[in-house]
């Protein structure tokens, strides 16, 4: 993949000068007039949200196997009774604090993909993070996110500030790179800030006419991302949202981010691709069965899928929320009541395009034999097939093999969680 | 004839400092070249520091900046004082950090799993978290009041060069100490002596989990012993008693011995070996090999930490060590070696062609430009090769190099969120305080110090530094900072800027102490027009010294 930002030219031996134009430079300015899409289009744009559970979730106890007698023997303390389990198959079953997902699962916009993760075997969260967000695994050298190749090689909607928006101070590994993308921390204080709205729209101004004029580069480009997003999120006036359809997000960062993401998908912005994360699962210690520390985390994580769904309402026919975490927890309990890093884990699928109401890819089954390394659930679905399929098959992503070096993209390893 | 020689090369080192700046057409005035000079060895010139330093020779002020323990720092000196986080050693700051997450999880035991309270709302825990953030914000003191510019600068290269994460288990604990006996005593020394220390250092093999590498099938003598080695990760466990005695109960006994057995590490971890090739020495293309990783990793296999949650001291562990023969990058290591291999290992690659390359193109990066110049390069590694990689004499060949004075790299480079942060309060002679507040403002804008995950180190190049919302963010940080409402320092303009209601002059002044003469055009007039009905001089100096601060000039260095 071609990086490569800038021409350089030898000069007299010593000095270098830029004379080419960077591409991306180019790129944003040809895109930074802001075109409204037209009705139609904006109506039926294609929205992916990310989210990464943080810390690697126990993809066992979210999604049960509570039809496997060998997940009670290994875990005689921290299994979900069989009575607590929310049954989805009659062999998997949702753990009980997911429980407000079941009407999802039910009208077929939620799926499961078990036993899927990593083909490295790293069991290092910051390495397995790392590879799941450059979707590169095993490759560090990788300088960019896969959400962020996307958007470099599917141009066609790269018409707005607000195409790809992380959720945080920072912007995550999954969206760096040469594509422009947002890092949102929170939607109403993005922007300048003053006392009244008057000082505010003249500070905006001042800054604005500074950058137009003194500005070079990718400073200048940024800075008229910038003011155009300020510009434009004037209108919707962030502060004033009112979730719908009853929605109730969970208090705390995590919730608050969804909700958000739910507002910017409404103000029709043109936002493309939304990343959030959420963090706490790693359970080495007292994880907890039907209630504890997990229970406690997937209750929120529930919460707010749930009142993401109920505040999209309609609009979640074009919304694919896809949830990821770097690896998954051992199968037998530890030594305290907790589980350790795993191999494989669950993954969620959830949306109107979302081929739902069922538990996808291949159970490799608990039996020792056939655990990776005699210990963790076997990963039988590369992680990469999955966001494969929802970039093909939800976002119309062509060029699969180019989000994904190294990697051959092949349509009847998808995991089948999006309609096609 | 000995005289003549000596005059001779007395006469060529006279010479030098002017030899970047004469080969060059067109060249920077010495006032631009001063000010070249604080962006890139300082952290941004003070008020009147650019007249200053173009007055008294650039060359020499360098000169002086590469001798740093020639450099009287008595101010900065009394300032650490205050800063409770030195008087604590690796071992007081493990207990403490011990002695938190046992608060912690005795009160969410009291408190049950699903209660609202936050555990970590204890006293102890609060005391850890306010040590944690008060060393980011000596990074940022030392940065701002330092004497010895260079040697800040360098103490942040090598300090992401080498880089470890607070956050990971005992690296919390670990990492001041890494910090200030491990980075700063040897940031201006021989390149090897560094790569050596850091190899060592707790920190460092915590980090990259080099501590429980061992040679497969090999066991500690003390093995059957219960609680044979301590559990860390992100969530340790500490301390707990054991419900039973394990003496008096032989079943319970066994299986916390076999527990105990298979958390023992049972073989390599690459993890170390792999970046010490890819990041810290020969670079991604260095030519190394995934068996080389391996070879590496058997060499430092035994090179751990004593006791690591009482902040122990590294220690090599002859029964986890692999005595077999290796070989890397074509060298053998002749079988019977123990930690002896691992440090000849090291002075192998801190002497390795693709490791002068790699460090000094780094270098170069930091200090001439993002893309370096290929003839900047050279001039290091050539520099590298004369003195067996002494750090010194690289930095003064690439200050010395033509590529570092030309006019179009000056200005070439964005500023960091620590460069922009500590620059600005340098330009308003801001006086920042001891709590972690300053460290915070560079956090917000996307640089938490000691908190980047991945062994790479915060990135050097504009594109990561470079979006929407960190450049809104950095506007509001400059306009609170004008206005004396940025958290953590102090602000006193009157000196710096008299507020005048002569916006001309206003103007004037602002461009020549706060952005050392390089305000365009465009932001004079837009800064005149902002000023122009703001009837209070105060106000308006607030609000000319925020737009210049927040404006695109000053990003840049």
């Amino acid at each position: 993949m071609a990086i490569s930002r800038r021409v350089f030219v030898k000069s007299g031996g010593l000095a270098l000068f830029s004379i080419g134009l960077d591409p991306l430079f180019l790129a944003r300015a040809a895109f930074a007039a802001y075109r409204p899409s037209s009705p139609t289009a904006a109506d039926r744009r294609p929205v992916l949200v990310c989210l990464f559970q943080r810390g690697a979730v126990d993809g066992l106890n979210m999604i049960v196997p509570h039809g496997d007698p060998l997940y009670y023997r290994e875990r005689p303390r921290i299994a979900v009774p069989q009575e607590d389990v929310v049954d989805l198959d009659g062999y998997f079953g949702l753990h009980p604090r997911l429980a407000a997902l079941k009407p999802l699962w039910d009208n077929k916009s939620l799926a499961a993909i078990h036993a899927i993760g990593s083909p490295d075997s790293s069991r290092s969260h910051f390495d397995a993070q790392d590879y799941m967000e450059s979707g590169t695994p095993g490759s560090k050298a990788t300088p960019d996110g896969w959400l962020n190749r996307y958007c470099q090689h599917d141009q066609e909607h790269q018409d707005t500030p607000f195409r790809a928006v992380a959720f945080g101070p920072q912007l995550p590994r999954i969206l760096a790179g040469t594509a422009p993308s947002l890092a949102i921390d929170d939607l109403q204080a993005f922007g300048l800030r003053a006392p009244q709205p008057a000082a505010r729209d003249r500070l905006t101004r001042a800054f604005e006419e500074l950058y137009a004029g003194s500005a070079t580069g990718l400073l200048s480009a940024s800075s008229q991302e910038a003011f155009q997003a300020v510009q434009m999120l004037k209108h919707v006036d962030p502060g004033q949202y009112q979730p719908a359809g009853g929605a109730d997000y969970p208090r705390g960062r995590f919730g608050r981010a969804l909700l958000q993401i739910a507002q910017l998908i409404k103000a029709d912005l043109g936002l493309q691709v939304a990343f959030a994360d959420v963090t706490g699962w790693d359970t080495h210690v007292n994880q907890g069965s039907s209630e504890g520390q997990l229970a406690t985390r997937l209750a929120e994580f529930g919460q707010a899928l749930t009142a993401f769904a109920q505040d999209l309402g309609e609009k979640l026919r074009d919304v694919v929320v896809l949830t990821m975490s770097e690896f998954g927890r051992t199968v037998r309990e530890n030594g305290n009541s907790g589980t350790d890093h795993g191999h494989a884990t669950a993954m969620l699928v959830m949306g109107g395009s979302v081929n739902g109401g069922r538990v996808l890819g291949k159970w490799p089954g608990l039996d020792p034999a056939n655990r990776f390394e005699g210990r963790d659930v076997a990963v039988t679905t590369d992680f990469r097939d999955l966001f494969a399929e929802v970039l093909a098959r939800h976002l119309g992503a062509q060029n699969l093999a180019a989000i994904f070096p190294g990697f051959v993209p092949d349509q009847t390893r998808f995991p089948g969680a999006i309609r096609s | 004839m000995k005289t003549r020689v000596l005059a001779c090369v007395c006469g060529v080192l006279a010479a030098w400092p002017l030899r970047g700046a004469t080969a060059q057409t067109p060249i920077l005035t010495p006032r631009d070249s001063a000010l070249h000079a604080l962006n890139r060895l300082a952290y941004g010139p003070r008020p009147g520091e650019v007249d200053r330093v173009a007055a008294a020779g650039v060359m020499q002020w360098i000169d002086r900046q590469l001798s740093p323990s020639k450099i009287d720092d008595h101010a900065l000196a009394e300032r650490e004082r205050a800063f409770d986080i030195l008087d604590y050693d690796r071992g007081d700051l493990a207990k403490l950090y011990l002695d938190a997450e046992r608060e912690r999880r005795e009160r969410k035991r009291a408190a049950g799993a699903d209660s609202a309270e936050r555990p970590d709302q204890n006293p102890v825990a609060q005391r850890e978290r306010r040590l944690g953030g008060e060393f980011a914000d000596l990074a940022v003191v030392r940065a701002a009041l330092s004497e010895r510019q260079l040697y800040e600068v360098m103490v942040d290269f090598w300090t992401n060069h080498f880089n470890v994460f607070l956050a990971k288990g005992a690296d919390r604990f670990l990492t001041p100490s890494y910090i200030e006996q491990t980075i700063r005593p040897r940031a201006l020394s021989k390149f090897e002596d560094l790569l050596i220390a850091t190899a060592k250092s707790p920190a460092m093999l915590f980090y990259l989990d080099n501590w429980e590498s061992v040679a497969p099938g090999s066991m500690p003598p003390q093995a059957m012993r219960l609680r044979a080695r301590p559990l860390f990760g992100p969530r340790p466990m500490f301390g707990r008693p054991p419900l039973f005695d394990p003496g008096r109960d032989p079943m319970r006994a066994d299986s916390l011995r076999r527990q105990a057995a298979e958390r023992m590490p049972k073989g390599i971890n690459e993890n170390y070996a792999r970046e010490l090739l890819e990041l810290h020495t020969l670079g991604v293309d260095g030519g190394y090999t995934q068996q080389d990783v391996i070879a590496v990793a058997r060499i430092f296999t035994g090179w751990s930490v004593r006791r690591p949650q009482q902040g122990g001291d590294f220690e090599f562990h002859d029964w986890a060590h692999d005595y077999g023969e290796k070989v890397v990058l074509g060298v053998t290591f002749p079988a019977g070696h123990g930690m002896d291999e691992g440090v000849r290992l090291l002075k192998l690659l801190a002497d390795h062609a693709a490791t002068m390359h790699h460090v000094s193109r780094k270098l170069c990066q930091r200090f001439v430009n993002d893309d370096p110049p290929d003839g900047c390069v050279d001039d290091a590694v050539a520099a590298w090769r004369r003195s067996h990689g002494d750090i010194r004499d690289v930095l003064r060949a690439i200050f010395r190099s033509p590529d570092f004075w030309a006019p179009e790299n000056a200005r070439a480079k964005i500023k960091t969120p620590l460069e922009f942060v500590v620059s600005a309060t340098r330009a308003v002679a801001a006086d920042p305080d001891t709590t972690p507040r300053l460290a915070q403002v560079v956090a917000r804008l996307g640089e938490p110090l000691y908190l980047h995950v991945a062994p790479d180190g915060y990135p050097e190049r504009e594109e990561a530094w470079v979006n929407s919302g960190a450049l809104l963010d950095r506007m509001n940080a400059a306009v609170a900072l004008a206005a004396g409402k940025l958290p953590g320092v102090t602000v006193s303009l009157d000196s710096i800027v008299p507020a005048t209601p002569e916006g001309e002059d206003l103007v004037a002044a602002v461009n020549e102490r706060i952005l050392g003469g390089t305000m365009s055009e465009n932001t004079k007039a837009v800064i005149r027009r902002q000023i122009s009905d703001v009837s209070d001089p105060v106000q308006a100096r607030a609000l000319a010294i925020g737009l210049a601060i927040g404006g695109p000039e000053f990003q840049r260095q």
